[in-house]
Order: C-alpha cells, then structure tokens, then sequence
C-alpha cells in the first residue's frame, strides 16, 4: 500500500507554505549558498530515509543503517586513498559492500528469528567496531578531487548539487519498484501482514534478504554522497544517522508497523526538515530551539496522519 | 496522482532555486570591516571566555558584526548548517573549533571557494585544508609541561596517573605521547596509568577517576588533559581530603580554580580561548580587508599555554590577555603581507 495522495499533498503544501515563509521572513534564505547547502543536506537525510523506508515497509527496522553508510563510505575511502583507484572502481566497491552487509543482517534475521531491532542493534556495534579496529579510526583526508568536486558542482549554474540529482535517481528507482514491480508488492505484503504472506505462498525469507540488502545499498550511496560533501572519509560517518534515517520516513508517511510506504512522501519530509532547520537558523531563533521545534513538527506530522487515518477509516 | 503532486513539488522548488536571489557571501578582498562569527564544534564550557573575546574583538577592531553561536550538539552536520546560515546572512569570516577535524574540510572547502576565510581554533582542522590559521594551544607541550610539574611535586617518583580525553582525537595522541616522554625520562622511577575516553561528560569521567584510585591505591600524581576528567579528579581529591596526591588538571573551571586555591591541586595548565578567537578575529579583518597569508607562514600559531598554581589565580586572566595583544601585534608582520 502507498500513501494516500491526500496526505501527501498536505505534506506538500506545508513544505511550499514553509518555503514561501521563510522566502519572505529570513534574510539569506534564498541566497544560492544556502539553497546549495540546504538541498545538499536534504539530498542525503533522504537517501538514509530511503534506507530506513523499505526495512520499514516489510515491518522490520535497521539500527545499522548509520553503521552500514559509515563502513561503506570508509572502505570507498580506503580503495581511492590507500590504493589509488579511481572512483568509478571505489564506488561500486562500496556499495557491494553495503549490500553484503545488509545481507548479513537479513541473514541472522532469517536463522535467529529475533527481531531485527535486537539483530540490528547487535551488528551495527560489531560492524562499526570492527571498522575501528581495522583501520585504527584513522579517516582518509585525500581523496580524488574528481570525487569531491562532484558534490560541490552545480547542475546547469543553478545552485544545486549533482547530489540532489543521485537522491531522485535513487526515489524514482524505488518508486518504480514499489509501483510496478512484483518485488516491491511482495515487501509491502509482507509488512502489511507477514504471516499472510506466508500463507500465501510469498517467500517472506527471500523478501527480507533482498529488502535488507537494498537497504545496505542505500546506506551505501547515502555513506558516499555523505563522504563527498565532507571531503573526508572520517570514522565517525554515520554515527548520528539512527533519528535522521526514521524521520523523514516517519513524516512522510511511511508506517513504522510496516506494510505503507512514501518515496515523494519521504523526500518531502526529508526537505520539511531541512527547511525548517535552515530558515529558523537563518531568523536567528537560538538554535537550541531548533531541537525543540523539529521534535514538535516530527509529532504532529505523526499525530496528523494518525487523525487522518482514523477519520477516513484506514486505521491500521 | 502521487506522481502528479511530486512533478508539482519539483516545479514550485525548481521555481524557487531558478528565481533565487539575494545575500551571496560577499568573499574577500572588501574595504569595509569584516562580519565575523567563532562558532564552537558543540556546547562546551571551555568556549565561554570566546564570547566576551568576539564583543571585544568587535569594539577594538571596528567590525562590523560578530556573534559567537553555539551548535546544537557534536555533530559535523549542525555545524555545517550553523555556518552555512550565518554565511547567508552575510558574515564574512569564521573562527571555528571542528566538530570533527577531518569532516569539517567539506564546508571549509565550500567556504574557501566563496572567499570566505576560515580560522581553526581550540584544534585544527585537519591538513590539507583551506582553513588559513590554526590558532590553538600546543597540546603536546602543555601536556609536557603539566606532566613535568606533577612528576617534580611527586619528588621524582611513584605512579602517575593520566586523564584524557578520546583517543580518536589527534591532540589526545599528542597529550599522551607528550605524558609517556615526561615519565620515560624519570627512567623507570615513575609509573604510568593510563584512562582515555573519559571525557565523554561528567558522569564518565567522575566514575573512571574514581575506579582508578580506588584500584590503584599507590598512586602518587594524577596529570588530566581533558576538561571533564581534571573536574572529576579535583572533586575527588578534595572528597579524599587526601594532598599527598599531587595533580596538574587543565583549563579554568571553578571548581578546579578552587581547588588549586585550597592545595588540593599543584596547578592547572590554563589554555587561551579568548585569545583563539580574538586573534582569529583580528586575522579574518585584516584578510578580509585586502590582506593574504604569506606563502612561508606557518598553518599553526600557538596561542600560547601556562601553568596556574596558587600564585597565579588572581592574575593569569589578565596574563593571557597581556599574551594575547602581544600576538595580534605582531601578527600582521609575522604571517601576513597587506
């Protein structure tokens, strides 16, 4: 199931409504650095949202997220800084590396039975601890400029990051998955009810490998865009990714019991957030109070879709 | 219909970056005085006196705006953002501790090609880097200094203990390494005990200290190099009630000004905030003024250290501050060429 297009547009108009306001209220606002800046950001929030977003739509959940885009963005770093290779090798490289690692995941998933909270909780330590040991927290500062530049580029002269062209790649991609592939009904079946699914004759295994794997793949592209606009592999990626990976998931719509996903609804979310954060810093509210605000507009956009459910009788 | 709303999201924010206009970073190169924003990594008590050193940067060198702003918390991505916002809104120039020291190359490199200059100070940022200065205490030498002051109190011998901060941070490794010399050349008199990543916050290092001396109950020295354990350390000693333990913490909070007061303490080796940022100030005026860096200047300016005991409390302020003018005055000479 995909979100209403009710929802949505409501999403939608709050987001220009915010857009339009702090256009007109904050000074700077429009200026190309921080458009730039502001789109950059919300480019990879999204793309770690993306990877939150499909475990979420099967009804499991990833705390190694941050933890799978950390190692990918470090081993992406070693390949181009330690050995030399060119990005075109590092990049697939890394994103190997996150699906394998997502795999690993769904695997011990799969044999345990446990539920992928603790399993994820339990292997985003090891996998982040592993990568301390192996490269000694020492990040990779000198990566190609041809990486680098390519996130601090404009598409066309318009103050927009080739980035923000890789997350909409990346929304349509699933996008379409979830529209028209089977493969994308089979994981929103078995989030909506995986029992069912079962007893339908949906492989619930195969669906839990392959969505945790995807999900490692975006942790991955998230980990490098991340890793470009830092200029720096540094051992600390991804380590504040567990609340940006569910909210713009969570703002969008998507179900955090599975079985209902937003791609538009998460990249607006994604935007939502960026844009509050950026106009009210750019009004000069203390931004101690951006913390408090951004908790109180994560639950009312949670609280809002709560009501609209209920009210059109799609409580879940 | 969801790919109808999301074609009109697109069109209304492709509108809106077409039509974008307004405040660009006005870059380098101007006459007028320069805006400037020191903008710590996260909330730290060890930024404070930075506050009163940008209201007097302000009114000694005439600028035309500064602000010291605070991230939320220790993460790269809410420092970028913070100075993303204030570039928007026209500062010219930033003094900026790194939330992290290799990350925060990205919006360095995105300020640099604004000609937006970027001062590191408290801790560099990591090299190669466009950030133009790095103002900040030798962190080896006063670790050095500090443990040499200890291991002379302990008569030149027994077990020295050392808290520090995280091991992941370069400066740590500088401390530990400057502490491991300090005692390698007592030639095997004194003992050294070894805590990192302990200065987390209070509660972490509160509890490490005290397992510390609680298990090694020969210890005769305590050396910190990091804020939270040096408040840790001086609370226990002055619970101990016991000043047979000589110590040397670092930076000046009350607490541990107190204790150098009351003999608990030998002394804390006192950094220089203000003068980081009222220095970096001083430079990102007078580059954004015209100004360039000289070509053999160094990346790193100490900003200067020194040990506070008994009879420097009332006055290593204004010591630091008499340290401070002698660097800006000397400044424009030594490093720069207008």
């Amino acid at each position: 199931m995909l979100l209403r297009p009710v929802a949505l547009l409501a999403l939608l108009i709050v987001t220009s409504g915010f857009w339009i306001f702090f256009s007109i209220a904050a000074t700077g606002f429009t200026s190309d650095f921080n458009l730039f800046a502001l789109l950059r950001f919300a480019a990879i929030q999204i793309t770690i949202g993306f990877a939150q977003m499909v475990v979420l739509g099967i009804g499991d959940m990833s705390l190694a997220v941050g933890a799978i885009g950390g190692v990918a963005g470090m081993f992406a770093g070693f390949v181009m800084q330690s050995l030399g290779m060119p990005p075109e090798v590092a990049v697939p490289l890394a994103l190997t590396a996150g699906i394998l690692l997502g795999f690993g995941n769904a695997l011990l998933i799969i044999w345990t039975r446990l539920n992928s909270f603790i399993v994820t909780l339990a292997t985003a330590s090891l996998i982040t601890g592993a990568m301390l040991i192996v490269t000694h927290a020492k990040p990779f500062s000198n990566l190609p400029d041809s990486f680098t530049s390519f996130a601090d580029g404009e598409v066309a002269s318009v103050p927009v990051s080739p980035l923000v062209l890789v997350m909409l790649a990346v929304g349509v991609a699933l996008f379409f998955l979830y529209r028209n592939l089977s493969l994308g009904r089979e994981m929103l079946a078995v989030g909506a009810n995986r029992r069912a699914a079962r007893m339908s004759g949906l492989s619930v295994d195969r669906v839990v490998l392959l969505t945790h794997g995807l999900s490692g793949a975006l942790a991955a592209v998230a980990g490098l865009m991340a890793i470009a606009a830092d200029h720096t592999a540094s051992p600390g990626l991804g380590s504040n990714w567990l609340l940006a990976s569910f909210v713009s998931p969570a703002i969008g719509g998507t179900l955090l019991s599975g079985g209902l996903v937003s791609v538009p609804g998460t990249i607006l979310g994604g935007v939502l957030l960026a844009t509050m954060s950026s106009g009210l810093l750019l009004m000069n509210i203390d931004n101690f109070w951006l913390t408090v605000v951004l908790g109180v507009v994560l639950l009312v956009a949670v609280g809002l879709d709560r009501l609209t459910r209920v009210v059109g009788g799609a409580a879940t | 219909m969801e790919s109808r709303a999301l074609a009109r999201f697109l069109a209304i924010a492709a509108v809106l970056v077409v039509a974008a206009c307004g405040a660009t970073p006005s870059g380098g190169g101007g006459k007028s005085p320069a805006a400037v924003a020191i903008v710590p990594g996260g909330p730290h008590p060890y930024f404070e006196p930075m506050r009163q050193a940008i209201v007097d940067a302000k009114a000694d060198f005439s600028l035309s705006k500064g602000i010291f702003s605070v991230p939320t918390d220790w993460k790269q991505d809410l420092q970028n953002q913070l100075l993303t916002s204030l570039a928007s809104q026209g500062y010219d120039g930033f003094g900026i501790f790194p939330t992290d020291g290799n990350a925060a190359n990205g919006i360095v490199s995105q300020l640099a090609a604004k000609n937006v200059p970027v001062m590191a100070v408290g801790g560099c940022v990591q090299e190669p880097t466009k950030t133009t200065f790095c103002l900040a205490t030798d962190t080896g030498a006063s670790a050095y200094t500090g443990a040499k002051a200890a291991i002379a109190a302990m008569g030149n011998k027994g077990v020295l203990l050392h808290g520090t901060g995280l091991v992941t941070d370069p400066n740590t490794v500088k401390r530990i390494d400057a502490v491991k010399r300090a005692v390698a050349e007592t030639n095997g008199a004194v003992t050294l005990i070894t805590i990192g990543d302990i200065d987390i916050d209070a509660q972490t290092a509160d509890t490490a200290i005290n397992q510390a001396l609680a298990a090694h109950k020969d210890i005769t020295g305590i050396i910190t190099t990091a804020y939270n354990p040096t408040v840790a350390a001086a609370k226990a000693l002055r619970t101990l009630g016991d000043k047979r333990i000589k110590m040397v913490g670092i930076d000046d909070d009350p607490v541990v000004l107190q204790a150098v007061t009351d003999g608990f303490l030998i002394g804390t080796m006192g950094q220089n905030p203000y003068g980081q940022a009222y220095i970096a100030a001083y430079a990102i005026n007078q580059i954004h003024m015209g100004c360039k860096k000289k070509s053999d200047a160094p990346y790193f300016i100490d900003s200067g250290t020194l040990l506070i005991g008994p009879d420097k409390i009332a006055t290593y302020k204004d010591d630091f501050k008499t340290l401070t003018k002698s660097i800006v005055s000397g400044f424009k000479a030594k490093y720069l060429s207008c």
